[in-house]
């Protein structure tokens, strides 16, 4: 090692708190991107697997409409025409021991071609599924979730209807991923078509084509006898579009992760610029010496490399802890609005650590390599005093200003493009950021400028001094103020946006949901009622006393132009009038044109998505093929981010071949007691099928409770991103405080008790950060419009009023200035302690 | 410094070593293949609560060309020599098998539950081309898609059917991506019930036998497409239908069974059970069949069989492959040969199964013919 590693690890071993808070720093900037990443990979990861298991080696699907397809479909296909390369399936969801299970039906002989895994070697258990109904096979690792072994047998829970089963095999995981079977069920047709109720109906059938000429002729004979509504896709392309459901939500979670590194490079910047600084006495020396500038410039730049890996390789492993916990949220999520996805398993993929530990480490070089250059180009007399940088400092701070004031206006003009590209409207908040944040240090400036001849006259000379040492020092200052008001601007938007969302979602319920009680089946999604009702239901439930009119919904997916999208039959009882809130259409209009079956209405996501307006029509497929219906309306939707269709039960029977109710809305009589009927209906609909029965209210509060659910992952990264910059202000403003120790000293010498210096950094640290917390303001307002006029618009199409509460300005205040006031408590208590002869001698 | 180049290579190999092996064990993957074994389909383990060939049967026509879905096997089984107009030689094998894999059946909402499983073999002879090709598919008897049925005659599995299209004229189609069979068969000698009046016994223990008839000629007109090349042939076939809930006994291990068609109108049946030791089980039997129809029933002592020569197979086995077949109350002698060695079906139960001639003499006059030779236990 050389003299000069020697010196440099020396200083950095007597400054441990620094050292500690830098590679902190740097480690949680690159923990959130990492673990965010990480989950991001693994939901996708899981769902591809999950896929995957399922959809074996099929080239093509036959799918159906939302009630699948009629099985005879499957026999024409092989007795007609021969089609050896194919298997019928059929999936349900299932619970059983407090655990959702992904049940396929298969026809076992027909599986070699595609999930050959689930029979071979299994002959006796294919034997007992194709000859015993209700028997199942799965894979060791959930047989032992569930507590199973061979042929137990065990309840699972389908619609509200339980039937038992007896786990007769399992199937061998050894060859592949064993997430991609966690929670799989593989049984025979036979067997889910009894447990689900749908006797005739498959999901799809999977197809196995060669890729060569022939291929066209084969589809075409397969069009031939298809029925209407059943179509052949590619493979790939339908998972594909499933998964496509979910990218607007990735993509934010990115961009949020994104947002905590920019934070981290702030302050891993702050962090190396004080580390340079305080040493260039040092570094002068060591330049009297002889030591060339090349070797100044690769000292500093190779312990900024030795620190970024630290920091990153620690920051990999916080990432793996933390997306640990990220990974349950997201698949909670996922689950919530999206599709079923049974695995929550963290997969740890090498691109991920890749990336996170590339980021951290270039970040900091990055960061590191303008004090570098200023450490080499320093001329050794220069670099023993400081006020020549603060003057180069202070004429850079107009500059600086200028370019973020160039790049806000960039990003204006980024923001008025007729565009709805998702990655401009990054692009958008990404400028506007640096923009506000490069203009904060004249804005500082000003400020301090404004405020000192008062404060003087106000509160004495300490503040004057104090005050005063916040443009003398601006090099510093600024970046530290920068720096935590960007943090704080941050919560400041992300919370401002969330509290907008809810209280438009809020609104949004009470205005739609009107009937007084809803009757549903447990679905396997939490909003989302998917599971029939009981024909018998509905006639018990008509004949409750205190029921007036009864409302039903069926929700369902459909594809529309290549997407998948939801459809929501309703049917009115008599005297109930729709009211959903519209954005677009004439209320007097759209609901006698919506009730002559005259057209659909849309939601506003949908609209936005398909771009779609009133009159325009909306292609879907039915049962009875691909079937284009008139926009009457659009209306405001929360419930979907893919976007909804509305459409009169009576039109929706036209189309599809199903009769089947999800969910019923109840309207009481004036008189009757609520809980009263809610016990009624209970008790009318005991020996049908387990119901869930709720009010108006508790409908509307689960419904909340899922946004809050929702958003627990954004508030997590909110958490993360003050925690990163209170962590770095922490170390800015100590090591600003720590430098100032002379200074200090002098005035501790000029007769300053330790009480007023104690007093001085205290005003110090608090202007800084009620300065930054100031700022944080209009800037976090700003980045609340952004999200959500810019990008909410663009990843969801949804249209929310903004709410500004005091509270969440409150709150940036108070955060800002406690993070500054303890981060200045300890330089304080030790400057105010350190007998001034030593301070004086500083180092 | 050279061992590293060693390393990387060794390490190539191995990767590939492995990728090839497992291509090599995905390239194995057929249907779910041990779907029955030999002794699946005969043996006589646990046979309660399956209907059992335990003794006379008064047999009705059409219904008995249907289903018994009581017993646990039954077969459809049609083999035929057959030959195009310049003389190009084919043998073909058809048959539908009906497995029960649970002798009850429940009543179950959903139409594809059921009990039983059908199979299917098809395998043809291409002398000319010295190639020997099978094929195996399993489906279940619901929805459609497999099954069979009496009134008017239709086994099938899928696209694999035989077809009564009028009165005593059936159709046969069978296909797969190289091959192709049509044909229409026509029975030229009435029903002939095997054993005693149609219940073949297969040792001592009453019950381990079957219900079992043929119609010993049908006359075969169609085509055989092969690699894309159609070719018109004319020939013969022979339909056996046997039905049984167990057959073998404990000490027997597999049968020789001959369907030869004479050329003086003359057919002969014959099978031979093969015990463990070696010995020819003496519940071996046989029937001949006069030009008109007329039986003779066969007991083991009534024929010799001489085998002359052996055939190996490169899967193991050590079949029979030629034979001198005597009866000596007929005066009958004759050699018979298969038209090529191998004509063994490596499916879920090996067994061999071929087309052969023979020539010979029946009462000083020559005679010469075809027919098939089934060789099962030789594993």
């Amino acid at each position: 090692m050389s003299s000069l590693s020697r010196a440099s690890l020396r200083y950095l071993w007597r400054h441990p708190w620094q050292l500690v808070l830098a590679v902190l720093g740097i480690a949680l900037g690159v923990a959130v991107v990492v673990s965010v990443d990480l989950t991001n990979e693994s939901v996708r990861r899981a769902f591809d697997l999950s896929v995957q298991a399922v959809a074996g080696e099929a080239s093509h699907q036959i799918i159906g409409g939302p009630s699948g397809l009629d099985e005879t479909l499957y026999t024409q296909l092989r007795v007609e025409l021969g089609m050896r390369d194919s298997a019928p399936l059929i999936d349900i969801y299932g619970k059983a021991r407090a655990s959702t299970l992904h049940v396929v039906g298969i026809d076992p002989l027909a599986e070699i071609p595609f999930r050959g895994r689930f029979v071979k070697q299994q002959d006796a258990a294919v034997r007992t599924l194709l000859s015993t109904p209700g028997t199942v096979l799965m894979d060791a690792s959930t047989a032992r979730r569930l507590d199973l072994s061979v042929d137990d047998r065990f309840k699972i829970t389908v619609g509200g209807h339980a039937h038992e089963i007896q786990l007769v095999g399992l199937f061998g995981s050894h060859d592949s991923n064993p997430a991609a079977l966690d929670s799989l069920v593989i049984t025979d047709i036979a067997t889910v078509q009894a447990i689900s109720n749908q006797p005739g109906r498959l999901s799809r059938i999977d197809l196995k084509l060669r890729n060569d000429n022939g291929t066209a002729a084969v589809l075409k004979r397969i069009h031939s006898i298809l029925q209407p509504g059943a179509r052949v896709v590619d493979a790939e392309s339908r998972s594909h579009a499933l998964l496509q459901m979910t990218r607007a939500f990735r993509t934010n979670l990115t961009a949020m992760s994104l947002l905590a590194l920019v934070v981290g490079m702030f302050l891993i910047y702050n962090t190396v610029t004080f580390a340079v600084l305080q040493r260039r006495g040092l570094i002068a020396s060591l330049r009297l010496l002889g030591v060339t500038r090349g070797q100044v410039f690769r000292l500093i730049l190779g312990e900024t490399l030795l620190l970024g890996l630290i920091g990153s390789v620690l920051g990999l492993l916080i990432g793996f802890t933390l997306a640990q916990g990220l990974v349950h949220l997201v698949t909670r999520t996922v689950n919530d609005h999206y599709f079923v996805l049974t695995v929550g398993e963290l997969v740890i993929m090498p691109w991920p650590l890749l990336k996170g530990l590339a980021l951290g480490v270039v970040a900091t070089l990055l960061a590191a390599l303008l004090p570098a250059v200023e450490a080499a180009r320093t001329e050794p007399h220069a670099a023993l005093q400081r006020s020549g940088i603060e003057v180069r400092a202070r004429s850079l701070v107009p500059r600086l200003a200028m370019t973020g004031l160039a790049l806000t206006l960039g990003a204006l003009v980024l923001l008025v493009l007729p565009s709805r590209s998702l990655l401009l409207g990054f692009a958008v908040l990404f400028l506007m950021i640096l923009g506000l944040t490069l203009m904060s240090p004249l804005v500082v400036s000003w400020l301090t400028h404004a405020v000192l001849p008062l404060a003087g006259r106000l509160f004495g000379i300490q503040t004057r001094l104090a005050l005063g040492g916040v443009v003398a020092s601006l090099s510093r200052t600024g970046v530290a103020i920068a720096a935590l008001m960007l943090a704080v601007a941050t919560t400041v938007g992300v919370g401002v946006m969330v509290d907008s969302f809810r209280s438009t979602v809020e609104q949004w319920l009470s205005s739609t949901l009107r009937a007084d009680l809803y009757v549903s089946a447990p679905g396997l999604s939490t909003i989302r009622p998917e599971m029939a009702l009981d024909m018998a239901v509905l006639e018990r439930v008509r004949e409750v006393p205190g029921v007036a009119a009864i409302s039903t919904g069926s929700q369902i997916m459909v594809e529309s132009d290549g997407r998948l999208i939801e459809l929501f039959a309703l049917g009115l009882g008599h005297s109930i009038l729709p009211r959903y809130p519209l954005k677009a259409g004439d209320p007097g209009q759209v609901w006698p044109a919506f009730l002559a079956n005259r057209g659909v209405l849309i939601s506003e996501p949908l609209a936005w998505h398909q771009r779609l307006t009133i009159g325009d029509l909306i292609p879907i497929h039915t049962d009875t093929g691909i079937r284009a219906f008139p926009v009457l309306g659009i209306y405001y939707d929360y419930s979907s981010e893919q976007g909804e269709v509305l459409m009169q039960r009576s039109l929706y029977e036209q189309h599809f071949e199903d009769h089947a109710v999800s969910a019923l809305g109840l309207y009481l009589s004036p008189d009757a007691d609520l809980q009263r009927v809610i016990e009624l209906v209970r008790d009318a609909t005991l020996d049908t099928q387990y119901l869930m029965v709720r009010s108006n209210r508790t409908v509307r509060e689960t419904s909340l409770a899922i946004f809050d659910r929702t958003f627990a992952v954004t508030n997590v990264l909110r958490l993360l991103a003050v925690i990163v910059a209170f962590i770095g202000i922490l170390s800015a403003f100590m090591a600003l405080q720590l430098e100032r120790v002379r200074e200090l000293g002098v005035l501790r010498a000029t007769g300053f008790t330790p009480g007023q210096v104690t007093g001085m950094v205290t005003a110090q640290t608090g202007f800084m950060g009620f300065t930054a917390g100031l700022l944080a303001i209009p800037t976090g307002l700003v980045l609340a419009e952004i999200l959500i006029e810019v990008i909410n618009r663009r990843s969801f199409g949804w249209s929310m009023k903004t709410v500004v509460s005091a509270d969440v300005f409150l709150q940036a205040l108070a955060l800002a200035l406690v993070a500054a006031i303890l981060a200045g408590l300890y330089p304080g208590w030790r400057m105010a302690h350190t007998p001034t002869a030593r301070a004086l001698r500083q180092e | 410094m050279q061992y590293p180049i060693y390393l990387v290579v060794v390490f190539l190999a191995a990767t590939l070593a492995a990728i090839t092996w497992m291509a090599v064990d995905m390239d194995s993957a057929s249907e779910p293949a041990v779907m029955l074994t030999v002794g699946d389909a005969l043996g006589d383990h646990d046979s309660s609560g399956y209907a059992r060939a335990d003794g006379a049967r008064q047999f009705r026509f059409p219904d008995d060309h249907g289903a018994h879905p009581r017993f646990r096997n039954e077969w459809w089984y049609f083999t035929g020599n057959l030959s195009a107009a310049n003389g190009r030689r084919f043998g073909y094998q058809f048959v539908i098998f009906r497995i029960a894999l649970k002798p009850e059946s429940s009543i179950h909402p959903s139409r594809w539950a059921s009990n039983q499983v059908y199979m299917s073999h098809f395998a043809l002879t291409d002398p000319h081309e010295q190639r020997f090709i099978f094929h195996e598919r399993f489906s279940r008897p619901a929805i459609g898609l497999a099954g069979a049925q009496s009134q008017p005659f239709r086994v099938w599995l899928e696209n694999w059917s035989v077809t009564e299209v009028s009165d005593n004229k059936w159709e046969m189609h069978a296909s797969t991506p190289n091959m192709r069979l049509q044909l229409e068969l026509q029975p030229v000698k009435p029903v002939v019930l095997q054993g005693e009046h149609g219940l073949s016994r297969k040792n001592s223990t009453p019950g381990n036998a079957s219900y079992y008839y043929s119609i010993p000629r049908l006359t075969t007109h169609g085509t055989v497409t092969i690699d894309e090349v159609t070719h018109t042939v004319d020939g013969e076939s022979w339909l056996d239908r046997e039905w049984s809930t167990s057959a073998l006994g404990v000490d027997q291990v597999g049968w020789d069974w001959f369907s030869l068609q004479l050329s003086n109108g003359y057919d002969l049946m014959f099978y031979q059970l093969r015990r463990k030791d070696g010995a020819t089980d003496p519940f071996s039997s046989g029937t001949l069949i006069d030009p008109d129809g007329q039986t003779e029933s066969l007991r083991g002592n009534d024929i010799s069989i001489e085998v002359l020569k052996t055939w190996q197979s490169h899967r193991g086995g050590r079949y029979p492959s030629r034979w001198r077949l005597r009866i000596p109350s007929r005066d009958m002698d004759m050699v018979i040969r298969p038209i090529q060695a191998d004509q063994e079906l490596d499916v879920s139960v090996r067994y061999w199964e071929g087309a052969v001639d023979f020539t010979g003499q029946q009462d000083g006059v020559e005679i010469t013919g075809h027919g098939y030779v089934e060789l099962t236990g030789y594993e």
